[in-house]
């Protein structure tokens, strides 16, 4: 296997792991939208401001998850793609080779059109993947996209929280964690996008 | 890799084997051509390893469009590993191949290469005017596996049957039978799990005339070295690792 190979199988293998990681902390910001709803709703009118959020909260926190595991499936897609150019190239290799060694044989020109076909194969493998990888990168920023809209949210949820009265603390506790857990999605996409990058335009 | 002709008439066989290219820590394997006018039979035709020297050497007598057959006597990666590779470089060609195995055979792919499954009883391969008969040697030592007889060069063509682990420079034909056996003996009483399948196989085979017995690994038997050889098995007691 090449190393180009090698680091492809690893780049796409490595994007489910860190997305399984994601969709737990999804699933956290869901969890905490609807302790905050239950919060705000006891607190009454102190915490009128934090209701609308908390939807939002919950509403992000689907459509990440969502989005995830469309991901999740399109990275098999490209795993298995993966997988198909390693094989198409290791027989392009193995052609070129038995060609090379029959150099003198009397039917070694019929060997030209295997070889052919076995380029061309391999490298429509080749430019799918790229074209696979720019989508998922395209699918990668829309859920960072929702991280950064979770941070901002996090971060007007402690404007609310600060109106609460005794309700603060928990409100506070609600916004840090949505806070926390949305750094995390976009730290963890980040590395999936970083990963694939390359290949886009390799 | 060495390529010997062991028959020539309206259609030749040609053994290759002996590669010298080949990875060290792999099992040397014996793979066979049967060439008639317009259409080329590769029996066993080996390892993923083996396919780039194997395919070249078969350039020497067929054109690839013309490779229209691929036999495998049983499932062992040796024998048809190279099957996926095979799959994309041939454009019409069939596998013959036991019924029993198609399931598992199909995982080194075999998208474009039709799969003829041989039924537990046997068959024929017909190619132009020859007709090989597929002969049942179950148990010998895969539970489904297969031998081919042709009739006319007198080639028994039998796998693991008869195999023998030799040096790369070694002849391809037994010169000293006695000094033979030692190389087969623990490679049979091992691998062949059945002492009723052997006696099966052995009766059966008598019966056929035959020039040449043509293992998968290790020198061919010719002459009264058949016969020999067949005395040799009759008399051995095989499956000793239970």
């Amino acid at each position: 296997m090449t190393n180009q190979t090698k680091s492809q199988f690893i780049a796409v293998a490595s994007i489910t792991s860190e997305l399984s990681a994601v969709m737990v902390v999804a699933k956290e910001i869901s969890l905490a939208a609807a302790n905050a709803k239950a919060i705000a709703f006891r607190a009454g009118d102190k915490a009128k401001g934090f209701q609308p959020i908390t939807d939002f909260i919950n509403e992000l926190a689907k459509e990440t998850i969502e989005l995830v595991t469309n991901i999740n499936i399109y990275a098999l897609v490209l795993y298995r793609l993966t997988v198909d150019e390693f094989q198409k190239t290791a027989a392009f290799n193995k052609f070129e080779l038995a060609a090379k060694m029959a150099e003198d044989a009397v039917y070694a020109k019929s060997m030209e059109g295997p070889v052919d076909h076995a380029r061309l194969s391999m490298q429509d493998c080749q430019r799918q993947f790229k074209r696979d990888v720019s989508q998922l990168l395209g699918q990668l920023e829309a859920v960072m996209h929702h991280a950064r809209a979770a941070r901002v949210i996090a971060a007007n949820s402690r404007i609310e929280a600060s109106q609460a009265g005794e309700y603060l603390q928990s409100l506070q506790a609600v916004a840090e964690s949505v806070d926390k857990a949305a750094h995390t999605i976009h730290d963890n996409v980040q590395r999936c996008r970083i990963a694939l990058s390359i290949y886009r335009n390799s | 890799m060495k390529m010997t002709k062991i028959y020539e008439g309206s259609h030749q066989w040609i053994m290759l084997g002996r590669d010298e290219g080949k990875p060290g820590n792999i099992i040397d394997t014996n793979q066979y051509v049967v060439r008639t006018p317009n259409r080329c039979l590769l029996l066993d035709p080996g390892g993923a390893e083996l396919f780039a020297p194997m395919m070249a050497a078969v350039l020497h007598h067929a054109p690839v469009d013309q490779i229209t057959d691929l036999f495998a006597s049983h499932q062992d990666p040796d024998v048809i590993s190279s099957l996926g590779l095979w799959d994309q470089a041939l454009t019409n060609a069939k596998l013959h191949a036991p019924a029993i195995w198609e399931g598992f055979l199909r995982h080194y792919s075999c998208e474009s290469i039709e799969y003829e499954p041989i039924p537990d009883n046997g068959g024929t391969i017909k190619l132009e005017a020859v007709e090989l008969q597929i002969i049942p040697a179950h148990y010998l030592h895969s539970p489904g596996n297969f031998h081919v007889y042709d009739p006319q060069a007198k080639i028994l063509m039998t796998g693991d049957v008869g195999a023998a682990f030799e040096a790369p420079d070694a002849p391809v034909f037994v010169d000293n039978f006695a000094a033979h056996v030692e190389k087969m003996r623990h490679w049979h009483q091992r691998m062949m799990p059945s002492n009723q399948a052997k006696r099966v196989w052995i009766e059966r085979v008598r019966n056929m005339d035959i020039d040449i017995l043509a293992p998968q690994h290790g020198r061919m038997f010719k002459g009264d070295d058949v016969k020999r050889f067949l005395d040799w098995f009759d008399a051995l007691q095989v499956g000793i690792a239970v």
